[in-house]
């Protein structure tokens, strides 16, 4: 690794991802760090065997069904060829500011779908295809840039994607993962010579009712 | 990944075999049933081999799908189209990159996904297809983070905090850490596969560490 990745999704966040139980726009950021950290993708590779080993050996409960009509339905249905598997797809980059941005395998085919960039100084976002909220966005922070103080009711995730930001408490670069609580005050800047490139998801509080204490734990350090 | 000894040794002809009928792999590298099952349901439309599967699999799935819809017709649903993709596509699991229940499970899952997002009627949108890697990543870390954490001295640090890990983990973690035992012995005592103790250890050491911050914190 040309750099480590510091703070990483809590287990807790990892569990829910590999359950398929997360919020989406919450789950398209942690798919997006997973794939640019090879530690997460461990640990989700890990964590969904044990969950698809916990259902293989569970006792199954509830009435009895009988299966033999969808047994039947199934099997007389064709097959697929061994050839049928997708052709992988070339991802396109995204432009911004004269710069070139190849995204995540989790992004790729939403980005190419982005909408039009509003700029605000050195600041630019577009809006992701996410969903009726429309608060998946990518986040473009131009070199030696201040991001002004900012409110939100839910929580902030920002996903580092390439380049590095700074604030307060440390340096981020890409596959960092940031989780911000509205009461966080805190001023993300660029350095000189040094642009940056994000995913950024806004969430409503509603969404984390449950366990919010615990979705907060991720910003720990896994090295350290 | 098939050999002729797989091959010879179903040629029988097998009855679909009862849900009480639990696989009891004890070695990484010994496939179990379902693994054979799915490559014979891909090789030669084995019938009864998919019966097979589909019995085990079946009403697990459904009560997996009845935990998130809370409605048995979108649950058998979900089992359904979970299941005809598992006959459809039973070419396309290779038994070198997980088991087939792991396999099964993320079909299951990613079906559930979709069709809970096809159900709040959100079109171009996040699709499960989106959020989990069919296959694998091409650069996975190396299995070397156990044993960095592997001294007695933050043993002792860590033991408070087993009783708070998932009983599967903790199970192992004891045996392991406590008892001293080798991972092919916990393995055997507890049938279950060599893989999968060193994942549960993995995922019980990564864990702690949460525990471990949180308390300096």
């Amino acid at each position: 690794m040309a750099h480590a990745i510091k703070f990483h999704p809590s287990m807790a966040l990892l569990e829910q991802f590999a359950e398929g139980t997360l919020s989406a726009d919450v789950a398209l950021a942690v798919s997006a760090h997973i794939d640019l950290c090879p530690h997460c993708q461990r640990l989700n590779r890990d964590i969904t065997a044990d969950m698809a080993s916990q259902l293989e050996k569970a006792a199954p409960k509830g009435s009895p069904t009988d299966w033999q009509d969808m047994i039947a339905a199934i099997v007389a249905q064709p097959q697929l060829a061994k050839s049928a598997q997708p052709e992988p797809v070339q991802a396109q980059p995204i432009r911004v500011n004269q710069r070139e941005f190849v995204m995540p395998r989790a992004l790729q085919r939403l980005a190419a779908e982005h909408g039009k960039w509003l700029q605000l100084g050195g600041i630019a976002t577009a809006k992701l295809p996410a969903g009726a909220g429309h608060h998946v966005s990518l986040l473009y922070i131009a070199d030696d840039t201040e991001v002004p103080q900012h409110t939100h009711l839910g929580l902030e995730m920002t996903l580092v994607l390439a380049g590095k930001i700074v604030d307060e408490n440390g340096e981020y670069v890409a596959g960092d993962l940031l989780i911000n609580s509205p009461d966080d005050t805190h001023t993300p800047r660029t350095l000189a010579g040094q642009d940056c490139l994000c995913l950024s998801v806004l969430s409503a509080p509603l969404q984390f009712k449950k366990g919010l204490t615990r979705l907060l734990n991720p910003l720990q350090q896994f090295f350290y | 990944m098939l050999n002729s000894a797989r091959l010879a040794r179903h040629d029988g002809g097998m009855t679909p075999s009862p849900e009480t009928n639990v696989p009891m792999s004890t070695s990484e590298n010994t496939s179990s049933q379902w693994e054979d099952a799915l490559t014979f349901v891909a090789l030669q439309r084995d019938q009864h081999a998919y019966a097979e599967l589909f019995s085990h699999f079946a009403p697990r799935l459904k009560a997996f799908g009845m935990k998130m819809f809370g409605n048995e017709q979108q649950a058998l649903e979900m089992v359904q189209d979970t299941m005809l993709n598992v006959w459809k596509k039973a070419v396309l699991f290779d038994a070198t990159r997980g088991c087939a229940s792991t396999w099964i499970f993320t079909i299951a899952r990613n079906v559930r996904f979709d069709m809970l997002r096809k159900k709040q009627s959100r079109k171009d949108d996040i699709c499960a297809d989106d959020l989990w890697l069919d296959g694998e990543y091409p650069e996975m870390e190396a299995d070397d983070n156990a044993a960095v954490w592997d001294s007695h001295l933050l043993m002792d640090k860590l033991r408070p905090h087993f009783d708070k890990l998932p009983p599967a983990q903790r199970e192992v973690i004891e045996k392991v850490y406590l008892q001293e035992k080798s991972h092919q012995e916990v393995s055997d005592e507890l049938a279950i596969p060599l893989g999968t103790v060193k994942s549960r250890l993995r995922l019980a050491l990564d864990r702690l560490r949460e525990a471990l911050d949180g308390a300096r914190n």
